[in-house]
């Protein structure tokens, strides 16, 4: 037993590496989405190429172990203790992670919201990200004219505890009354973001409903990737169906017909921008009073990170066309929202 | 060969005691932000919650039994907690009342199944963690209550002893205190230890191990719902997810502080400051681990192989007491 | 015919067959072809998950890492096949070779420390957990070779999917092991009561270390059928497990004090929680009542077998007072 305290002692110690890496005032940027996601894996390559491109000392991908808003807490009360100066946070909650910004920023700490937002009041600079309930919307607004403006059409999507899930149900809603009489929704299925469950649960609907539906909406990753799953495999090109994001599932299915098309969003801009805001807020930068905020249900200080509907004619080149998005953003940034010293 | 070790150092405590100070020198000297006025305070307020989660499984294990629907009762009090104040305008201590007055009758609601059916308790807590946690979800539509009263969440963010201490965690070192006092000197809590160690002897000697156990159960509730009070002081809102999917994440905790604290899982032993030590050594070792940045993905890797190395150290050490008390 | 109604499953299955008749009256999509291809999908991941938990209940313990452990093995063999592009069969025995790792750890651990597997397997299922998102980054893999995926959606005849002939296999070889041998014998004996089983003269270190190793290959299988199934291996697979592997032994009829198990009753709480589940998309019932749904369940499971217990002794005191 003492050996293995031995190992683990000397374990830990030669763990320990040099945690302050640049010199004072250098900006490091912690990037910390809610938990475990593929959606935020572009976060990664993003920091470091913001790294690379505008000189920053790190900014860094750090992931809680678990989509728990105290796990998320815990982990950026300890990048504080690594040194870290400036942290994109997607909040484990909209108003839960207020407290922990509010914090940050009594210890000088500027912060911000990344791909999802943060109730206000907050201390978060701002909001950058896609607004969902648009994006689910724009997606519904794609499926029915896919349909010809009239037909069944289902909605599945992600955690009813996450707050997103209301702004879908409800913007997807909107979408359907606005097409007048001839779209109906026949169940929304929620509360299936994990592969297992929602592979049951979206087989036993096709299995009742399947026949009866004439179009499907996903408004969260998994559901996304489970129901075009569901669709190649029953080859069924009948049931138009608009997904969420670029699993590659998803993308295969576009291209093989399954799949009319998806709502991209745009991680890689969110957190390469993101980083580069930090950076210059970091340096002095105050945001413009007359700043071209939009505002959305939680705050009034959010810059869209942009949404784009992709179907099968520009499958192959999506990529490109979120990078034209967030350049284009990059390139406006500082005149458009920033007022900064000379 | 006389005794010349004092009784304390064979205890367990003592050897948690010796494993924190060694962390806690780890850390200081292998990290810059551990000593942190930033990092202290905000590891004092994970501590307290911690103890107050292992102290609510620590008075269902005394029984024997396991209580799978800590989280989620916690949780659902705490949402019950956030109704009363934001919906109903009830004030903040009549509120506290309502809670743990709440969260008391869901676990009584626990340990009467438990007797009843005479099953083990921890298929029927699972049970009960999906109904508490699914009416909870049902009967909130999964909307968090955010706007508590200031007086409320001000507290959660109180700092105190220099900016060092979270008022959260006098809290649950005061109910470590009354636990302590009422399992070693009440009438009631030697009951309820009996009713734990030897059932059957228990029932004999008059107890009424049934309503013991149901005590117990009341009390793992009280405590959890108090652990969901403070939780909801410290976010400042009650959140349904905030002890996870079916209040999961509190589940890790929950025992590690009572099992690494020296409370057996066969019931009848209480260790109310091992706990403490327990929730303490747990804490560390997270943040510590995130401090060394060992990647966030291996924490719970790491978090397990501590876990495991902690119980076997303890059954080695339980080994060799037992071997040198039979030398001596 | 009363030796049948003394059996654990003869009641599930009188409510199977009622409940599914009342089902298809109401929804004729019920019993469409495809639904049963659905509906017997489900069953057959579930029913090496519950198989996986029946073992270790029927020692009179538990395995909190059942999940976890297939989570492991999942991404283990999707990962040999992509990263280091194994043919199937090879990254199958390793799969299979993870899972009995795994198990044996938890028995050994389990029965040389005399600790609790509760505690033993709580440990190892952050261990086997964090060793899966170590490797993954959470990020799942996506290159399935075709036979997989074949073997996960194709069909034999009908609505009959290749993908239950394993669970059926497992389900006859547990049915054999856990009544027509000395090994299975021995567990339940185990289970039962440790002290009088020992007199015999078994080995328990053997019982228990066998057990959890069978334990993990179970689950290690189910791990790969769900990979099979989804055609791509994702590092929250198993996450889902614990409710539903606890959930059909227990309806099923085992008591969790151990030393009672019943293999077939174990299927048809299989069957029955899936037909429940899928019931309640095909009424469209509200998704937050599904949780609520199988704790209730269970407790009503609980309170029948109980009675059961009760009258049970009650006709046995009445047979000894005479």
């Amino acid at each position: 037993m003492k050996k293995f305290i031995i190992f683990l002692t000397s374990f830990f110690a030669l763990l320990v590496s040099p945690v302050f890496a640049g010199g004072h005032g250098v900006t490091k940027v912690a990037l910390v989405p809610g938990g475990p996601h593929p959606y935020f894996a572009a976060w990664e390559q993003a920091g470091l190429d913001a790294v690379e491109d505008f000189g920053l000392g790190k900014a860094d991908y750090r992931v809680p172990a678990e989509w728990d808003l105290s796990q998320q807490n815990e982990l950026i009360e300890s990048l504080v203790g690594q040194g870290y100066n400036a942290v994109l946070v997607f909040p484990g909650d909209a108003v839960g992670t207020n407290k922990i910004l509010g914090e940050l920023d009594d210890a000088g700490i500027p912060t911000a919201a990344l791909a999802g937002c943060v109730e206000q009041p907050t201390q978060a600079k701002f909001c950058f990200g896609t607004d969902t309930g648009h994006s689910a919307y724009l997606g519904t607004k794609e499926l029915i004219k896919a349909l010809g403006g009239k037909g069944k059409i289902a909605h599945f999507t992600g955690f009813l505890v996450d707050p997103n899930t209301t702004l879908r149900i409800n913007a997807v809603e909107q979408a359907v009354s606005e097409a007048g009489g001839g779209v109906e929704i026949i169940q929304v299925i929620a509360d299936i973001d994990a592969y297992e469950p929602a592979d049951e649960k979206i087989n036993a609907f096709m299995a009742a409903q399947g026949s009866e539906v004439d179009g499907i909406v996903t408004t969260a990753w998994v559901p996304a990737v489970v129901a075009a799953q569901a669709l190649t495999n029953m080859g069924d090109k009948r049931i138009k169906m608009v997904g969420i994001d670029h699993d590659e599932v998803v993308l295969k299915a576009i291209k093989d017909g399954y799949v009319h098309g998806t709502m991209l969003q745009n991680p890689y801009g969110q957190g390469y921008i993101g980083s580069y805001v930090m950076d210059k807020v970091r340096q002095g930068c105050e945001f413009k009073a007359d700043a071209p905020w939009k505002s959305t249900a939680q705050t009034d200080q959010f810059i869209d990170s942009g949404t784009v509907f992709v179907d099968i004619s520009d499958v192959d080149t999506y990529v490109m066309a979120m990078r034209g998005i967030s350049l284009e953003i990059l390139e406006t940034f500082d005149s458009t929202y920033l007022n900064c010293p000379s | 060969m006389n005794n010349k070790i004092p009784n304390f150092v064979k205890t367990n405590q003592f050897g948690l005691l010796i494993l924190v100070i060694v962390f806690i020198c780890i850390f200081s000297f292998s990290t810059d932000g551990f000593t942190s006025r930033f990092n202290i305070y905000a590891l004092s307020r994970v501590v307290a919650l911690d103890i107050m989660i292992g102290l609510a499984m620590m008075v269902v294990i005394l029984t024997g039994g396991l209580n799978l629907s800590l989280g989620a009762l916690g949780v659902s009090a705490a949402m019950f907690g956030g109704w009363c104040m934001e919906s109903m305008g009830i004030p903040i201590s009549i509120t506290i009342i309502l809670v743990l007055a709440f969260g008391s009758f869901l676990g009584w609601i626990n340990g009467f199944v438990t007797v009843r059916t005479g099953v083990h308790s921890f298929i029927v807590t699972l049970a009960t963690m999906s109904i508490y946690f699914g009416f909870m979800t049902l009967l909130t539509e999964a909307e968090a209550f955010r706007k508590l009263p200031e007086a409320f969440t001000d507290f959660g963010s109180l700092k105190l002893f220099n900016k060092y201490i979270s008022p959260l965690l006098i809290i649950s070192v005061l109910t470590c205190f009354v636990l302590y006092y009422i399992f070693k000197y009440t009438d009631i809590g030697r009951k309820l230890i009996a009713a734990g160690a030897n059932p059957d002897a228990a029932e004999l000697s008059g107890i009424s191990v049934d309503r013991m156990f149901i005590y117990c159960h009341m009390l793992s509730g009280f405590l959890a719902a108090l652990a969901g009070i403070m939780l909801t002081a410290r976010i400042g809102a009650a959140i349904p997810s905030m002890a996870g999917h079916l209040g999961f994440d509190w589940l890790l905790p929950a025992f590690l502080a009572p099992v690494l604290g020296g409370t057996l899982l066969s019931g009848g032993k209480v260790t109310v400051f091992g706990t403490m030590l327990g929730a303490i050594l747990v804490t560390l070792i997270n943040n510590g681990l995130y401090l060394i940045d060992v990647g966030e993905f291996w924490v719970r890797f790491f978090l397990g192989i501590i876990l495991l190395g902690a119980v076997l150290l303890d059954r080695a050490r339980e080994y060799f007491t037992v071997k040198n008390s039979i030398v001596s | 015919m009363s030796a049948l109604l003394k059996k654990d499953w003869f009641g599930l299955g009188l409510v199977l067959i009622f409940g599914s008749i009342l089902i298809s009256l109401f929804k004729p999509a019920f019993i469409s072809p495809f639904n049963l291809y659905v509906l017997m999908l489900s069953v057959s991941l579930m029913l090496v998950v519950a198989m996986s938990q029946m073992i270790i209940i029927a020692i009179g313990q538990m395995n909190l890492s059942v999940g976890a452990i297939g989570g492991l093995v999942a991404i283990s063999f999707t990962g040999l096949m992509e990263v280091y592009s194994m043919s199937i069969l090879p990254a199958v025995l390793i799969g299979l070779l993870i899972g009995l790792a795994c198990g044996f750890i938890n028995g050994y651990i389990t029965v040389k420390t005399g600790i609790s597997a509760f505690i033993i397997t709580l440990a190892t299922l952050y261990i086997f957990k964090g060793m899966n998102l170590g490797i993954t980054e959470a990020q799942p893999f996506y290159e399935i070779p075709e036979a997989v995926k074949f073997f996960g959606n194709a069909k034999i005849f009908g609505p009959i999917p290749y993908l239950v002939v394993i669970p059926i296999i497992i389900t006859v070889l547990m049915w054999i092991l856990m009544n027509r041998t000395s090994l299975g014998r021995y567990m339940l004996a185990y289970g039962n009561n440790v002290q009088s089983s020992e007199l015999i003269g078994i080995s328990s270190t053997k019982i228990v270390i066998y057990a959890h190793v069978i334990s993990g290959l179970l689950a290690a299988i189910g791990g790969m059928l769900v990979v099979c199934r989804l055609q791509l291996g994702t590092p929250n697979i198993g996450d889902s497990w614990l409710l539903p592997s606890f959930a059909a032994p227990v309806i099923g009829g085992a008591i969790l004090a151990g030393g009672k198990v019943d293999v077939i009753a174990t299927a048809f709480g299989v069957i029955l929680v899936s037909i429940i589940s899928q019931a309640l998309v095909i009424f469209k019932i509200d998704p937050f009542f599904v949780q609520i749904f199988l704790g209730f369940m269970i407790l009503l499971a609980v309170f029948i077998n109980r009675y059961r217990e009760f009258r049970e002794e009650r006709r046995t005191k009445v047979f000894s007072d005479e």
